[in-house]
């Protein structure tokens, strides 16, 4: 078998493309921000609704909804571990990061339960949000991402200074700035570069 | 001018390989900064439990020593960064990394503060009007949420380095957060030391002998 022989340049530009990929991976599998970000969304601004607008008692019962995001992961990983793909260093960075981010917020969940979910709870989710967008903000060298994590941190620091009710709406924020909308960004630009 | 030289595919990613292994004599593999605050979090968390267990109370909160070992980390990062030739990949993720962490840090003590000054006065209350304190104390569930945001930046780099020590570290913070909320604030600190040993100051310690030996081999090397 003969072997290829590649020029420095042309082992940098195998670099460069691995990186590029990387990104195009990221904003193909946006539609796990997209689903996770409109599926808190709906629940933060349905419990506001619910509890603070129509006095309903069972306000809560709206984050059931995310057992339709549980649903649809489990669906799309199975998936797409079926469609091999080349394993990038970014895309690695990135998988391991928000693995490590899921694990959190399932432990959170865990001691939110214990201490009670009537606590204000949301200033620590708000935490996280901007937490694991900050850090894939730069890994993917994506602004948008990088300043929705900022965002979300101001209001991590804003929400605890409001009731319990209106924290639902600064979550609600978070989840907009630092998910949905970078996420939409991430796409358009996909579809730009990649018609 | 000398011709351009050919490098076979092979070649190319030896190259690669070694100017990852060349940066990684930087600052987070040579394990001093996991070691400094490993010990620091475990001496702490240890010394506040005595102050707890018998009575006593130092002129000083334990916890300014956190923020003491920022002046080290802050001068050796920038000792680092100068003798530092090549930045790679992994040295800009972990940067970020634990710099987010850095952040998370400060703001959930602002946080639990803030949750601390509008809760306090009313369990304090209600243990004046009914004359026993209140089932729930948010005091007793600090430290889990601390151990949470341990675990994320410990787990992360321990997977995306393949550094399994540092890996188990990061599940050893989750569990003994979840374990925390089950138990008093004197078990809750030894969980922290516990965790904070396993999750850094170990791992620490593993990095650091494993770096003199690369050092040393190097050197021999070159002789």
């Amino acid at each position: 078998m003969q072997e290829e022989n590649f020029s420095p340049e042309q082992s940098l530009q195998l670099i460069r493309s691995m990186i590029d990929k990387a990104k195009q991976d990221m904003s193909d599998n946006s539609i796990y921000f997209l689903v996770w970000g409109w599926i808190t969304f709906i629940a933060c601004t349905g419990q506001f609704f619910l509890k603070h607008i129509a006095g309903y008692a069972q306000h809560y019962q709206v984050w059931w909804l995310i057992i339709v995001g549980i649903v649809f992961s489990t669906w799309k990983g199975i998936k797409d571990r079926k469609i091999e793909k080349a394993a990038t260093y970014v895309g690695d960075s990135m998988r391991n990061l928000w693995m490590g981010m899921g694990i959190s917020f399932f432990v959170l969940s865990m001691i939110l339960t214990k201490i009670g979910w009537e606590f204000p709870v949301f200033p620590f989710f708000i935490l996280l949000y901007g937490l694991g967008t900050f850090v894939s903000g730069n890994i993917l060298k994506f602004r948008p991402l990088l300043i929705g994590g900022i965002v979300a941190w101001g209001l991590a620091i804003g929400s605890v200074y409001v009731t319990y009710d209106y924290q639902l709406l600064f979550g609600a924020a978070a989840i907009l700035f630092s998910y949905i909308i970078p996420a939409y960004m991430l796409q358009a630009r996909n579809t730009s570069a990649h018609p | 001018m000398q011709p351009e030289k050919q490098l076979t595919e092979k070649e190319s990613l030896d190259l690669i390989a070694m100017m990852i292994s060349k940066a990684r004599d930087s600052n987070h593999d040579t394990g001093w900064s996991a070691m400094m605050w490993g010990a620091i979090i475990a001496v702490c968390s240890l010394v506040k439990l005595s102050e707890i267990h018998f009575g006593y109370q130092l002129p000083f909160d334990i916890y300014w020593l956190t923020l003491l070992a920022v002046v080290p980390q802050i001068i050796m990062s920038i000792r680092e960064k100068k003798l530092r030739k090549v930045k790679t990949y992994d040295d800009i993720y972990m940067d970020y990394l634990w710099l987010a962490f850095g952040i998370s840090i400060f703001l959930l003590i602002f946080i639990t503060n803030a949750v601390f000054a509008v809760w306090e006065p009313v369990f304090d209350e209600y243990t004046k009007l009914t004359g026993h304190n209140p089932a729930f104390k948010f005091r007793e569930f600090n430290a889990s949420f601390f151990l949470l945001l341990y675990g994320i930046p410990t787990f992360v780099t321990g997977a995306a380095c393949k550094f399994k020590p540092m890996l188990v570290g990061g599940i050893i913070c989750w569990v003994c957060a979840i374990l925390a909320v089950f138990t008093t604030i004197k078990i809750d600190l030894l969980l922290t030391a516990f965790a904070a040993v396993f999750a850094w100051l170990v791992p620490g310690i593993i990095l650091e002998r494993e770096y003199r030996k690369a050092k040393k081999g190097l050197e021999q090397a070159h002789v």
